[in-house]
């Protein structure tokens, strides 16, 4: 009895992962197959090899200067939202100051509001700031909107170390600040891979902001350059189509694969007992 | 205990986060009623028209089936996602070889962009050609398989369908973490009281998890009711209006110059997404 329950829980388990792998394996097969072949004849399983795809996808797609800006974009909200979030974490979780507790009850209930809701009158105030069309511009604008749940999992995680490692810097001659800086942060690297995968993705792949803010095409993301093109070939090039988005999906996947050891430790120490 | 200076610089340290947050989201936030109760188009000179957008959005038709819509994915989609969620996180949380790839292979489809998920999902779906129509031929039961992305509520049960397979995998991470944190004592204890396995999921791990839920039910029904890029990829809110959400609305209305009325939009999906999440929030806090 044990063992069949055991087979069947593998078994369970294989059909879940497989049918999440399921469009991985669908892209990887089309941007391989030559133009000429339709998808579901012949063997599935084995593709043509066609590696021409890439190269035409490459060149014809305009992904590499999507993809540069989608990194640019990334980077410089991760870097807001790591700097600004964890300091503001740090004195949140360690003194209960009114202007401190009022700036978390803020960002816990701005939690419930999605971006979409302020990004009309945001555009106006972007005009204002020549910020449309601008890499640093969606970049502030996408860490903005993952700040509140960042500081959130940051507290979490800051009031789950003790107060003493701090304290003990302070008595060796550091401030409060430089406490913070020189112990602290180094301290908060599974949280910061919590909130680099539950809100770096979601940057990289931002799609309804970049509608708003990105409109030049020299501009656009990496979902905005693939939307551009799915539309110009209007479902036919599905080699080219997935060869693009294959190429798109490299990078993510990479990163995913570094920073998800810590992601648990990141969302169990502290996160989820605030 | 040290004694804490009153002033230094770690009293100002939630400053940047506040002064940036209040410029990109609290005022525009505020600046976005006021915009909501005149006719700009986004160019020329505003006039104050009062609550005429709001009158005027429930007059169109279009714009109170895009409410129902809406509504209708986040009824299908955020339960189901915290039920499949949890059910994975139960699963994971098992001891077993392999388990450490599983998680990671579950996640995979939520890091990747909910655009090429759609077009994915458009080339199996697509009528006639695509590979469901070819698969369900080949067992000879292709009458099954109408134009179902252009369909009214076959397309809506895709919709919900690919969201959900798409970010179970990130409900289950923070249930996962949440079942971690509970004390292994408990259930040993509970074991020891004669308690089956369900007897102590339902007294044990769903009270010790309501921080999870609580932080899943929510986020679940926002993200449902903001719904933008899966819909624009898979139906691109068609057949006609049909599967149009409010965001991809207020999109196109700013789009349309329409920039006074979108805000107005915007305040009534705020209303519409606040309602449910307070009474989420109010049920589960009671149960903890």
């Amino acid at each position: 009895m044990k063992n069949v329950l055991k087979v069947f829980k593998y078994l369970v388990v294989a059909i879940i992962c497989a049918i999440c792998l399921i469009p991985f394996y669908i892209l990887l097969i089309l941007s391989l197959n030559t133009p000429q072949r339709i998808f579901y004849q012949g063997n599935m399983f084995v593709p043509d090899f066609y590696f021409r795809n890439y190269v035409d996808a490459w060149n014809k797609s305009h992904i590499d200067i999507a993809i540069l800006n989608s990194a640019v974009i990334t980077i410089v909200a991760l870097a807001i939202i790591l700097i600004f979030g964890t300091m503001a974490a740090y004195t949140i979780a360690r003194f209960k100051y009114k202007f401190n507790q009022f700036v978390f009850w803020l960002f816990l209930s701005c939690m419930m509001i999605p971006g979409i809701i302020n990004t009309v009158p945001l555009y106006s105030l972007m005009i204002k700031l020549n910020a449309i069309n601008t890499l640093w511009g969606m970049g502030v604008v996408c860490a903005t909107i993952a700040l509140p749940s960042a500081v959130f999992i940051f507290t979490g995680f800051i009031k789950s170390l003790p107060r003493e490692i701090e304290e003990a810097a302070i008595i060796d001659g550091c401030s409060w600040f430089t406490a913070f800086w020189k112990i602290t942060f180094p301290l908060l690297k599974p949280s910061v891979a919590a909130v680099i995968i539950l809100n770096g993705f979601g940057i990289w792949n931002n799609y309804a902001q970049a509608v708003f803010f990105l409109q030049d095409s020299k501009k656009h993301n990496i979902p905005q350059a693939l939307s551009v093109y799915f539309q110009q070939f209007a479902g036919a090039h599905w080699n080219l189509m997935a060869a693009t988005a294959v190429i798109a999906v490299i990078p993510v996947i990479i990163a995913f694969l570094l920073f998800q050891k810590s992601l648990m430790r990141g969302l169990t120490d502290g996160a989820l007992k605030g | 205990m040290i004694k804490t200076k009153k002033t230094g610089l770690h009293t100002f340290m939630a400053v940047p986060a506040f002064l940036l947050f209040s410029l990109f989201f609290i005022y525009p936030l505020i600046q976005g009623i006021g915009m909501s109760l005149t006719d700009w188009d986004g160019l020329s000179h505003a006039n104050f028209i009062g609550l005429q957008n709001f009158f005027d959005f429930f007059k169109d038709e279009r714009a109170v089936s895009d409410i129902g819509n809406t509504l209708l994915f986040a009824l299908g989609s955020a339960p189901l996602l915290n039920i499949i969620g949890l059910a994975y996180a139960l699963l994971m949380n098992e001891k077993f070889k392999g388990k450490g790839i599983a998680r990671v292979i579950i996640y995979l489809p939520a890091v990747i962009s909910p655009l090429i998920m759609g077009y994915i999902w458009y080339l199996l779906l697509q009528p006639g050609r695509g590979f469901m129509f070819h698969a369900l031929e080949l067992v000879g039961k292709s009458s099954w398989l109408g134009n179902w992305l252009g369909d009214h509520t076959a397309a809506m049960i895709v919709l919900v369908l690919v969201n959900v397979w798409q970010y179970a995998g990130m409900t289950m991470v923070i249930y996962l973490a949440g079942l971690q944190s509970i004390p292994e004592e408990l259930y040993e204890s509970a074991k020891i009281d004669g308690a089956s396995y369900w007897s102590s999921l339902r007294y044990v791990t769903l009270p010790m998890l309501m921080p999870s839920i609580r932080i899943n039910v929510v986020t679940n029904i926002i993200g449902s009711l903001a719904v933008f890029d899966i819909v624009m990829a898979l139906t691109d809110g068609g057949p006609g209006y049909a599967t149009e959400t409010l965001s991809i609305y207020i999109m196109r209305m700013c789009y349309g110059s329409k920039t006074g009325y979108s805000t107005a939009v915007a305040l009534i999906m705020f209303l519409i997404i606040l309602i449910p999440v307070i009474i989420s929030m109010r049920l589960t806090r009671e149960k903890e």
